[in-house]
């Protein structure tokens, strides 16, 4: 018996059951072959349908005609007019914002972290416990505990409302993220290809450069989008750090929201734009990601 | 170090320099962004701070002032118990429908595995952007469920507006954004399940709810114990939901504990008061946390 192949141990357990299962009568008619199959597939996808229905009417919203917006006719023509109108208002300067404060932070984190993580890895000192446990607890703190500092002390250093201001901040978050994912990625990497490195003569971080980081570089990526990912979806802090000047994409959406009316198609087009880079970077990089949003949870 | 070298207690030494040399940018970076303002925040919650007495910064004369005020704030009591009631509906919630669409979604078929990657976009959405879809779900004219509901005869008025039901729409919301959590980690859990007892007990007759009862559901049961702390430590800092699809009302039905300390802060400039609220806060999180990491599920707590 073939057991190393899944397909086959599958076939097997079918048959186990089949026979385990006490006789039945054949009913009198049966389900169409299809949806007994892809019965559950089928409700999968049903049930898809339904919870992502409020996600795709956003999206559905952002391309409708805006004199069009209070009709349920799913057969118009879609437009691009609201995306823009989105161009001429101030709402290109806040994504920008966005782009700038989300990569400078995923690059001082990656910077700050990497090495951190890959010491910690290697390195088994007295207190490395404790260290890791209290980077641990630092993504666990509440915002709110944080901004006030933040905000009294970045008001005295002259640091609020400026994207370098609300990067430093989303360290408090990328750091503990970047060092505590990167530890699982470098304890993948075996510590002989580094031995054979420092017999050739290679010192700890030359080795760490030359052999580790290439090895452990899908971590890395993956680690990266995670930040990226983290410091543009954060509303809570740009919004009471920032005024104008370094204002981001979210908070601007929620100033349309405020102080614009209520111009559905626009603010749906804004919606969409916000969430784009998100949702690619989710398909993109889905299987690793796996691995950063269950960080601390999950014992692999 | 398991390999033998010339000069070994050199190089060790030499080793352990370039680690620390490695670790310390980001011990102090951590020290001076997480360590330091917590100590600043602890400060300032015992004064008197405020922007209308920006003299009261080092004014320790009462120094639990705050604190015994918050055993009288009303406004803070109430927000209390509307953190408890919405933390532990929506925990309960998606802990629930996490695990029955993990139980749904998993199996070989090519079809589940390309729903399972689209049942995440909730969790990874801006959470900006899942209170604005909640938003135009929940404001009549532009919601295609109220027009529905209309079309039926059976006309609802705004789900946010309405005491009644206002924190009920936000556990509605906050359930949808966070059910992907659960659904990951009990996915992951259930391909770790061994087959043998399973095959056992099907060999005995069990039928599949008794197969989820005594054999999955027992293996699962330390994943969804974490799930719901994690998502119980998280649930405290919930923000964008409520500034906007209530802004914390009708009256302050929907002001949770995490929100009245904003408002304290940034609407009001209470600071010395917003910080021992949020110290109230930080220690919550602070409990929660060790209950996590006292149940030994991380990673790297091995060695």
């Amino acid at each position: 018996m073939n057991t190393a192949n899944p397909a086959f141990q599958d076939l097997d357990r079918r048959h186990v059951r089949a026979h385990a299962r006490p006789a039945r009568l054949a009913p009198a008619w049966r389900w169409p072959r299809a949806l007994r199959v892809h019965g559950r597939g089928i409700a999968a996808l049903a049930l898809l349908l339904v919870l992502m229905f409020p996600f795709l009417w956003l999206v559905q919203l952002a391309f409708r005609p805006s004199a069009d917006i209070f009709s349920d006719d799913l057969l118009f023509t879609p437009t691009l007019a609201s995306f823009a109108s989105l161009l001429q208002g101030n709402f290109p300067r806040s994504f920008g914002n966005s782009l700038l404060v989300s990569t400078l932070s995923t690059v001082l984190s990656l910077a700050i972290g990497v090495p951190a993580a890959y010491a910690l890895t290697r390195w088994s000192f007295r207190a490395r416990r404790q260290v890791a446990l209290w980077i641990l607890v630092t993504r666990m703190a509440p915002p709110i505990a944080f901004t006030i500092p933040f905000f009294l002390a970045w008001r005295w250093l002259g640091l609020q409302d400026t994207v370098l201001g609300l990067a430093i901040v989303y360290l408090t978050f990328n750091l503990a993220i970047v060092i505590w994912l990167m530890q699982t990625f470098f304890e993948a990497v075996p510590p002989a290809l580094e031995e054979a490195a420092y017999i050739d003569g290679c010192g700890v971080w030359q080795a760490f450069w030359r052999v580790t980081l290439p090895l452990a570089a899908p971590g890395l990526a993956a680690t990266a989008v995670l930040c990226f990912i983290f410091a543009w979806n954060d509303f809570f802090y740009a919004l009471i750090l920032t005024r104008t000047e370094a204002i981001t994409a979210p908070v601007a959406i929620v100033n349309f929201l405020q102080y614009e009316g209520w111009e559905w198609s626009r603010i749906a087009a804004a919606g969409t734009l916000v969430m784009f880079p998100v949702v690619v970077f989710t398909l993109l990089v889905r299987k690793w990601l796996v691995h950063g949003l269950t960080a601390g949870g999950l014992k692999d | 170090m398991p390999f033998a070298f010339p000069r070994a207690a050199g190089w060790q030494a030499q080793r352990r320099r370039a680690f620390l040399a490695g670790l310390a940018p980001s011990l102090l970076v951590l020290l001076a962004i997480t360590l330091v303002p917590a100590a600043a925040l602890l400060v300032a919650s015992l004064t008197p701070l405020s922007l209308t007495n920006p003299a009261g910064t080092f004014h320790f004369r009462d120094p639990l002032g705050n604190y015994l005020h918050l055993l009288e704030d009303t406004r803070f009591l109430a927000s209390v118990g509307t953190q408890l009631k919405l933390s532990a509906s929506s925990v309960v919630l998606q802990v629930g429908l996490g695990l029955g669409i993990a139980l749904l979604l998993h199996g070989p078929s090519r079809l589940l595995a390309a729903t399972r990657a689209a049942f995440l976009i909730p969790m990874v959405l801006p959470p900006i952007v899942v209170a604005l879809i909640w938003k135009i779900m929940y404001t009549p004219d532009v919601s295609p469920l109220h027009r529905a509901a209309e079309a039926l005869g059976l006309p609802v008025s705004s789900l946010i507006a309405n005491p009644d039901t206002a924190l009920g729409a936000i556990t509605v919301a906050d359930t949808w954004q966070w059910f992907p959590f659960t659904m990951l980690m009990v996915l992951a859990a259930l391909q770790m399940v061994p087959e043998s007892p399973l095959e056992a007990a099907r060999l005995d007759g069990a039928n599949r709810w008794q197969l989820f009862r005594f054999i999955v559901l027992p293996h699962l049961r330390p994943v969804l114990v974490v799930c719901a702390l994690f998502r119980l430590i998280d649930s405290f800092k919930a923000f964008p939901l409520i500034y906007v699809l209530t802004n914390g009302g009708p009256g302050s039905i929907t002001e949770v504990t995490n929100y009245y300390g904003f408002i304290e802060a940034f609407n009001f400039s209470f600071w010395g008061y917003a910080s021992a609220i949020a110290v109230v806060i930080l220690t919550g999180v602070f409990a929660l946390s060790w209950l996590v990491t006292r149940r030994e599920w991380n990673t790297n707590e091995h060695r």
